[in-house]
Parts: C-alpha cells; structure tokens; sequence
C-alpha cells in the first residue's frame, strides 16, 4: 500500500519566487498521475520535491504515511526517469541497470545471482537484451530511453518518477513508448507520477490529471472529467481547446 | 542566337584561383626573406628577393581572367623570369640548406605556374574555346583538384610549422651528438655518445633526476589532491565568499613570481624546509593550485547535474556520486590537470634555485645551469642532458595523449 500525500507544500527560491505555493494532492497506491501544465508551471519541482532532489520551503511530503522531507533521495526507494535520459555514459547498458541495486545498503543488498537476473528480467521486459554490452552513447534514442525506464524500475521502486521522458522522442517513437509505458504499469501496477506538458500524453496515460498553473493547482480529477468539466478558464483553454483544436484537425484531414 | 549555357560562365579552371593563393602565399614569403637579408646585411640577396617578389606580384596581377588576351602571355612570361631568378639566386652565393631552401620559394612556385598556365584546360578556357560538355567536364575535374591542391597546400605550410618548432630541438641534439664542446657546427656532420655516456655515467644527473622526479610526483599527488575536491565543491555548491575566493585564486596569478620569492623563502626558512624536497612540494602545489582549481572547476561544470542526481536516487551518498559517476567521467580532465603540474614542478627552476642550497638537493633545472658555470661551457654535455631531462615528459605525453583527445562524457544525456 503506497499512498503519497502532498500537504500545503510550498517552494520558494532564494530570490523570493514561488515556483509551488501550499499544493494539497493525494495520489492513491497504483494510480498513474500525471502532472500536467505549461513550461514553468511547477510540476518538475512538484516531482523534484517528491523524489528529494529539492528541499521543500513549507508543508510536508508523505509516502506510506510517513513523512518524508528529510530522507535523503536514495533511501525513499523511487525509480526516477530523467528527461536527458541521465545514463552513466562510462558504464554498460547491464551496469547502468545494476547500479541501484549495487549501490544498495550492506543489510539490504541482494546477492549477486538475484541481482543478474534482476537485470536479465528488465532488459527481457524492455527488449534490451541485446545491448546488455554496449555503451550509451552506442544506443539509438528509443533504446536509451528504455534503459533510463529499465534502470528506474530494475530496484522495483515503491514509485516510479517520470520528467518529460518522452520529450526527446520523435513522434512514431514517442508513441510507442506512451503505449510501453502504459502496458508496464498495468503489469508493474507501480504507483507513478509523470509530468508533461503534452495534453495528449496526459489524457491517454493518466489514471489522474493534477493540472498546475504557477505553481497552483487548478484541478485534480480524471482527464476524461477535466475535459467535459474543466474547473476554470485556465483548464479549459489549456486542455479543452487545445484538443479540440486537435479533433477538428483530424476531422478536416479524414473529410478531405 | 548563341545560347551559352551557365557552365560556360561559372567555369573557370581551379589552377588559377590556386596559383592566385599560392602565389600571395609566395610573395608574403619573399617579404620575409627579404627582411632576413637584410638582417644578414646581404645586398645582393635582398636585391634578388625584390626581384623574385616583383616578378610574383606581375604573375599574380597578370593571371588570366578569361577576357583579357595579353594577360596569359605576360603571366607567362613573368613566371619564366622567375625561375630564372631563382636558380641565378643558387650560383650567386655559396651553397647551403637555407639557400637551397629560400630559391625552392621562386623556383617552384615559378615553374608551377608555367606549367599550369601551359596546360590544356587552362589554353582552352583562356582563349574562351569552352563548350558546355568541356565546362562541366572541367567543373569535375575542378572538384577532384580543390580536394588533393588545398591538402598540399595546407600540408605546406604546417611542414613549415612543424620546421620552426623542431629546429631548435634538432639544433640541440646535433650539439649532443657532436664530438667537442663547440657551438655552430654544421647540422649531422659527426657522431658521438661521449657525451651522453658522461652525463649518464656521473652521479649528479641521476641524483638530480631522483630529486625531481620525487618533488615532481609529490606536486601532483598533493596539487590533485586538493584541486580536485576544490574545484568541485566550486562547481557544485553555493556558499558564501565562493565568486571572491575564486577571483583571489586569480590574484595571485596576476604578480611575477618574483615578487613570492622572498617571503616564501621567509616562510620555508622558518617552518625548515629549505634544502627539502617537502618545501619544494609545498610551493609548487600552491603556484599549481589556481590554474589546476580553474581547469577542474570548469570540467566538473560540464558533467550533468542529472547524472549525479539520478546516482543519488540509485542510493549512492555524496561521496559515492563524487568517485563512481564525476570521478570517472573526469579522468580525461584530471589527467590533463596532473599532467600540468607535473611539468610546472619538472620545468621550475627559480624556486628550486633559491631553496635549495646544496648540490645534493639540486632538481634537474638547477642542476643543468649549475653545469653550464663549473665545467666551462661544456654545451656538448649540457645540451645531452637536456635532452634526457626531456625524455620523461616526453613519456607522459605519449601515455597521456589517449586521455587528452579522448571525450567520455558524450551520449550519456541525451545527444
């Protein structure tokens, strides 16, 4: 049971800029949330927050009930994948993999077979295995992608952390990989927390939308909900008529 | 009507956008040349030079262009003149490398252009009997020529790169294996080991060599050990006092060494480590440190915050995200950074001088002036040590080269 919890949680920077101000959201053991909003909105330092590379200003961070702000990163247990994909350029594909799990404390460290399969079975699930051997900079875009996502999940994380993974994609990749990530969670059931800016990506995702605009959230609901109800103006242009002007598109394109 | 296709007025043959190169080329060199016969007070060859360099320039101006028929003659004729001066220039004085060297300068740039401007494409298009099958023909052959001229050019001129920098070297070692202790001899006209057998037999070249190879490994031990922690805690971290410390690592870059000499003498003198391969140490790692703290820092700069992020949620402390992800990624830049201080401490010469007051303690720097005093100008000997004093960074560079070219921080973000 992982249940996370976000209670009036505040970032402010040095110079006096809110970049989240009292943010209250609750995401529920195996839910795929997706933080959705435009460049500067707030929802990387939501995740960056969540998975303890920032320090929270005011208001608490909870997992499992516990409250979190002062744990270090390494010992939440949170899988997080990177934007720029972040592998080790001087490690393998199969260290990259296993470094988490090396890397783990003495009194909970797996034993050297359990971690190799560990490694065998994530490169099995994301069609790596033939690049256990190579360097990153020797994989295409989509492989390094599967790596980040196969090193991010290899420690069975309690959260999978996502920050704009697809971003760097091209458009045929970026939807197979929406389609991957998709099937991992139905079959992982991992709690997840993604963010994009990309309305499509949240509406064929997300179990949940957290839409943010300046650091404040405006609606946290079903994406299908936020499109036929959308709490404010902000939500309705941002999402509502952003896809609508997607479907006309299409419709234009089917009729000619 | 005559239709005349593109091709006929794009074409023109590359041998004359080349020999217009080239030749300016040529010319800049007969200005120089003429500088160095003055410098020789040598009238008859400063007169040949201008004569050499006016004959350029009418080649240069009279190239032809495709229109002007007289141009092609004259161009041809200045050229021929231009051998001639040339190899007039070979009998006129008394034969040497540099002679042979300084006429090659009209001689072949001479005939170059007297055969090109002969040539059959250039006749051709010269007297504008260009059709549309010989323009492209010619555009392709222009091609394949741009490609292998422009290599031999460039090739050229960093031959004569590569000369400047090697002469001396080249100078010293015909000194080292020339038998006698004299200066000024022609270049490869004996051979002898006497006096490198001298220097490798006597006991103050080894003992010097000891001493600085000790304080030289030690400055980069001590030196790296502190840059590197410096350099990325001023990369990393936000503290107070970090821009001022890092513009007075500078500071002391700005004043002449001298001016540190004394009151670091002071110091060593107080602390007792003159005549120590510690003081030596000591000093050398803290001339070193601002340079080597400057290159570190700016290295650690480019290695990805997300890297060490993502280490730090694989569960590594920061110790771990500092020797398993930056270490390694930086090994190109802290080998350049080793490599730096090991040559400031191997090639230092005035702090040892003043440190160290007993023969025994001598680094090799010192030691080498010390011989040029005691044994009388003895260049022959000073000039095999020498060369063997720059065997072991000649060494280093060989065994570093891999990690200098070498870029391991690439395809690890995306790219």
């Amino acid at each position: 049971m992982v249940e996370i919890e976000f209670r009036d949680v505040t970032k402010r920077y040095e110079d006096g800029t809110e970049a989240v101000s009292s943010l209250n959201l609750t995401i529920k053991n195996g839910e795929f949330l997706v933080l959705l909003g435009p460049s500067g909105c707030g929802k990387s330092t939501t995740l960056r927050m969540l998975a303890g590379l920032e320090d929270i200003t005011e208001g608490q961070v909870f997992i499992d009930g516990m409250c979190v702000n002062d744990l270090p990163p390494g010992d939440r247990n949170l899988g997080m994948v990177f934007q720029s994909y972040a592998l080790y350029p001087h490690m393998s594909v199969a260290d990259n993999l296993s470094f988490g799990l090396r890397m783990m404390k003495k009194d909970s460290r797996l034993p050297d077979e359990e971690i190799v399969s560990r490694v065998r079975e994530a490169a099995k699930m994301l069609d790596l295995e033939d690049e256990l051997d190579k360097k990153p900079k020797e994989l295409s875009g989509g492989q390094r992608q599967r790596v980040a996502l196969g090193r991010a999940l290899v420690r069975r994380p309690k959260v999978l952390l996502m920050d704009e993974p697809l971003s760097n994609l091209d458009a045929e990749l970026r939807h197979q990989m929406r389609q991957e990530i998709r099937r991992l969670h139905d079959q992982l059931g991992t709690t997840t927390v993604y963010v994009t800016h990309d309305q499509i990506e949240a509406m064929t995702l997300a179990d949940k939308v957290a839409i943010l605009d300046n650091g404040i959230l405006q609606q946290h609901t079903p994406p299908l909900d936020a499109y036929h109800h959308p709490a404010n103006d902000f939500v309705r242009s941002f999402l509502c008529r952003h896809i609508d002007d997607i479907v006309e598109t299409a419709q234009q394109l089917t009729k000619a | 009507m005559n239709k005349k296709s593109i091709f006929v007025d794009a074409y023109a043959p590359v041998e004359i956008a080349y020999l217009r190169l080239w030749l300016t080329v040529s010319a800049c060199m007969s200005i120089f040349l003429i500088f160095i016969e003055w410098l020789k007070e040598n009238t008859i060859g400063m007169q040949l030079c201008f004569v050499g360099l006016l004959l350029q320039l009418v080649v240069i101006f009279s190239l032809p262009d495709g229109k002007t028929s007289w141009k092609k003659d004259s161009a041809t004729i200045a050229s021929g003149l231009l051998i001639i001066c040339g190899v007039l220039g070979l009998y006129a004085s008394p034969k040497s490398i540099f002679l042979i060297w300084q006429m090659s300068w009209f001689i072949i740039p001479g005939l170059l252009s007297l055969y090109w401007l002969t040539s059959e494409f250039v006749t051709l298009w010269h007297y504008s009997r260009i059709d549309r099958k010989t323009a492209e023909k010619g555009l392709s052959r222009n091609k394949i020529m741009d490609i292998r001229l422009s290599q031999i050019g460039s090739h050229v001129i960093l031959l004569h790169g590569v000369l400047c920098v090697l002469l001396p070297v080249l100078w010293i070692l015909d000194v080292a294996i020339s038998p006698g202790n004299a200066l000024g001899s022609e270049i490869g006209d004996a051979f002898t080991t006497e006096h490198f057998e001298k220097i490798l037999t006597g006991d103050g070249f080894w003992l010097w060599f000891r001493n600085s190879l000790l304080v030289s490994l030690g400055t980069t031990f001590f030196g790296l050990c502190i840059a590197i922690p410096a350099g990325y805690a001023f990369s990393r971290y936000k503290f107070r006092g970090r821009d001022e410390a890092m513009f007075s690592f500078l500071l002391v870059q700005m004043f002449p060494g001298v001016i540190i000499l004394v009151p670091y003498f002071l110091v060593m003198k107080s602390l007792g480590l003159l005549n120590s391969h510690l003081g030596l140490i000591l000093a050398y790692s803290v001339t070193a440190l601002p340079l080597c703290v400057w290159m570190l820092k700016g290295f650690f700069d480019t290695v990805p915050r997300e890297l060490e992020e993502a280490a730090m949620l694989d569960g590594c402390n920061q110790w771990q995200v500092f020797t398993k992800v930056v270490l390694p990624l930086s090994l190109p830049a802290i080998a350049v950074t080793a490599l730096f201080s090991f040559l400031a401490a191997w090639n230092e010469f005035l702090l040892a001088l003043t440190f160290n007051t007993s023969n025994s303690m001598y680094t090799l720097p010192v030691g080498l002036a010390s011989m040029i005093s005691s044994t009388g100008q003895a260049w022959g000997d000073f000039a095999a040590a020498s060369l063997l004093v720059s065997i072991p960074v000649v060494i280093l560079f060989i065994v570093f080269q891999k990690f200098l070219i070498e870029g391991l921080s690439a395809g690890g973000v995306k790219g």
